[in-house]
């Protein structure tokens, strides 16, 4: 595990500088002016309008927006798994086809999508299991991997006797083992109680500072959203719209609990928190 | 004593108390005739030592005078295979055409009901045709049947399998319907053809489905053999029932229905059994394990 950093020294060192946005930088994942419309009740609901954002090779970003602003909408047109209404999404510069998915891509549930009926080396040995790999090396990497994710001695568990912090460490490594260069998430621990939450986000840090992956995370907690990402795409209340974007500065490797009691933290979290605020208020309005 | 073990001994002297009314009841009416109803009669119900001699007989286990033919060479399967058919080659015939009906009843009835259940449009355009045929009570249907396959084993098989079909092919039906959108697209994400998908997501997920329909499915096979053996065989359990009636041997009709109700208790708990196996990951499976 990587050393936990000085958060003190955080204070005589300015904010880590992004890399300029240059040409020869890849951006992995690209939406333009994309809409979603739902048919509803013979009426048109606009869920998401008009969003542009565009995110580089091997960065962590959190989309961040008041619950029913259109998050997973986003999340689902980039990965196929809904029609796009307008506009267009891209990865690595080719277009997202509707119902097509794309190998170098893993998505992790808001839901919980373990697979009730298989046992959890079965469920994180799934993928590797269907591309065929030799079963010798298949175990010895599913075996390292529930060494990881702290499951030894569950390998033979079925989920239902699982804690949802145990299933939802399933389901991200089930994604993980795959080695997906991009990483869509939508509210993996939104069901999991405060504690078991910064036990995921310290072990998500730690795999991801490793891994470097491109992420996008949707979330509706902003202090998730700050402790885990490079920068936050804060989206309006509904019909989503693009509202503001921030660099999260925070130094690397993080520490998701000292994290949190550091000045940085606590000035960027009242900054957003004014601007995320207007739309909860909105939300409220309706 | 433990409560199990009460259980077990009202039960079992439930079974002696029933056993003696029916072996010694009909007597007490020379002495107290009013509380005696008149269907304790043997020439209704027989007796339990009448069909205990009975199936000993059917069975080739003794001949008519007593003597134990399991001891003499040769003659037990002489006996097995004489004449008419014994008790063994009718119950054989029977657990045959039981086991295709279902066999076969349960494999149309999970392919159609897979099929049907992931097409939307496959399952709009048949929907009134099996609605229509479901309503038709199957029973009905098995003079045909018999007009079109015979009095062998084919027509039994099939009066069978339309029973079965039915129940397994709604439970599979709802059960393919009822998978969860996101265990397939997860699925897709980690890497699933259409194919892998189907074996991996579809078919365990329907099961727990399909195997809520496997115990009424074995007991419907067996009434639907039973039903055709009545309308017109050759041999089997219901033959024999049927001729047993013609005669007037109740004994004999007892000992053929209790080789029906041993053979559905142990089909019945055949398939509970492997529906624990195989459904291990249920946590109500889970803590009896
Ligand atoms: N399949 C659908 N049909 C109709 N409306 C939908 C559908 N999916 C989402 N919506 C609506 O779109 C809006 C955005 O939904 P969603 O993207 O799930 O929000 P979020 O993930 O930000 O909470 C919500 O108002 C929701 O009710
Ligand atoms: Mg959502």
């Amino acid at each position: 595990m990587a050393p936990v950093n000085d958060m003190d020294m955080l204070a005589h060192r300015p904010a880590a500088a992004q890399p300029a946005a240059a040409a020869s930088v890849r951006q992995r994942i690209e939406v333009r002016d994309i809409t979603k419309v739902f048919p509803l009740h013979g009426e048109d609901l606009v869920a998401v309008e008009k969003v542009s954002f565009s995110i580089r090779e091997g960065e962590f970003v959190a989309l961040l927006g008041p619950s029913g602003c259109g998050k997973s909408t986003i999340l689902n047109m980039i990965a196929g798994l809904i029609t796009i209404t307008g506009g267009a999404a891209y990865l690595d510069g080719r277009s997202v086809a509707y119902g097509k998915v794309d190998p170098q891509v893993g998505y992790v549930f808001q839901r919980d999508t373990v697979f009730p009926w298989r046992t959890v080396r079965r469920n994180i040995g799934y993928g590797l299991e269907l591309s065929r790999l030799a079963k010798a090396e298949r175990e010895a990497r599913v075996l390292e991997v529930i060494r990881q994710a702290g499951l030894k001695g569950f390998e033979d568990a079925y989920p239902l006797a699982l804690s949802g912090g145990m299933r939802q460490r399933v389901a991200l490594m089930r994604t993980l083992i795959m080695q997906p260069q991009i990483l869509l998430m939508d509210e993996p621990f939104g069901a999991l109680d405060t504690h078991t939450k910064l036990e995921m986000h310290k072990f998500l840090l730690e795999i991801w500072e490793h891994e470097r992956q491109t992420v996008l995370f949707v979330t509706h907690d902003l202090s998730e959203a700050l402790t885990l990402s490079d920068r936050i795409i804060l989206l309006s209340a509904r019909p989503g719209r693009l509202k503001e974007d921030f660099e999260v500065p925070f130094p690397r490797p993080r520490d998701a609990i000292r994290l949190r009691e550091s000045r940085e933290y606590s000035e960027l979290f009242a900054k957003v928190w004014h601007s995320l605020g207007d739309e909860f208020a909105k939300t409220k309005a309706e | 004593m433990s409560k199990g073990t009460f259980i077990n001994v009202c039960r079992f002297g439930l079974l002696l108390v029933l056993l003696a009314i029916w072996e010694w009841g009909w007597d007490l009416r020379k002495h107290v005739s009013w509380i005696v109803p008149t269907l304790l009669d043997p020439y209704f119900i027989s007796k339990p030592s009448l069909i205990w001699t009975r199936f000993l007989e059917m069975g080739c286990f003794a001949n008519t005078r007593g003597d134990w033919l399991i001891n003499i060479d040769g003659t037990f399967m002489k006996c097995v295979y004489a004449g008419k058919g014994s008790l063994w080659t009718h119950t054989l015939a029977t657990l045959k055409n039981t086991f295709w009906g279902f066999l076969v009843g349960v494999g149309s009835g999970i392919g159609v009901g897979m099929l049907l259940g992931r097409s939307e449009m496959l399952a709009k355009i048949f929907e009134p045709y099996i609605v229509a045929f479901n309503s038709l009570p199957r029973v009905a249907l098995v003079p045909l049947i018999i007009i079109m396959f015979g009095l062998g084993d084919v027509s039994k098989i099939v009066t069978a399998l339309t029973l079965v079909f039915f129940v397994v092919f709604f439970n599979t039906f709802e059960g393919t319907r009822g998978v969860d959108r996101d265990h397939i697209n997860a699925a897709r994400f980690l890497g699933a053809n259409a194919w892998q998908v189907t074996w991996t997501i579809y078919v365990p997920s329907a099961l727990a489905w399909v195997f809520a329909s496997l115990t009424p499915a074995v007991s419907f096979a067996l009434i639907g053999v039973i039903v055709g053996e009545f309308i017109g065989s050759e041999r089997g359990l219901g033959k024999v029932i049927i001729e047993a009636e013609a005669t007037l041997q109740t004994a004999d009709m007892m000992v053929a229905l209790f080789v029906l109700m041993v053979i559905g208790v142990v089909l019945v708990l055949g398939v509970r059994e492997v529906q624990r196996r195989l459904l291990r990951w249920q946590r109500h499976h889970a803590e009896t394990f």
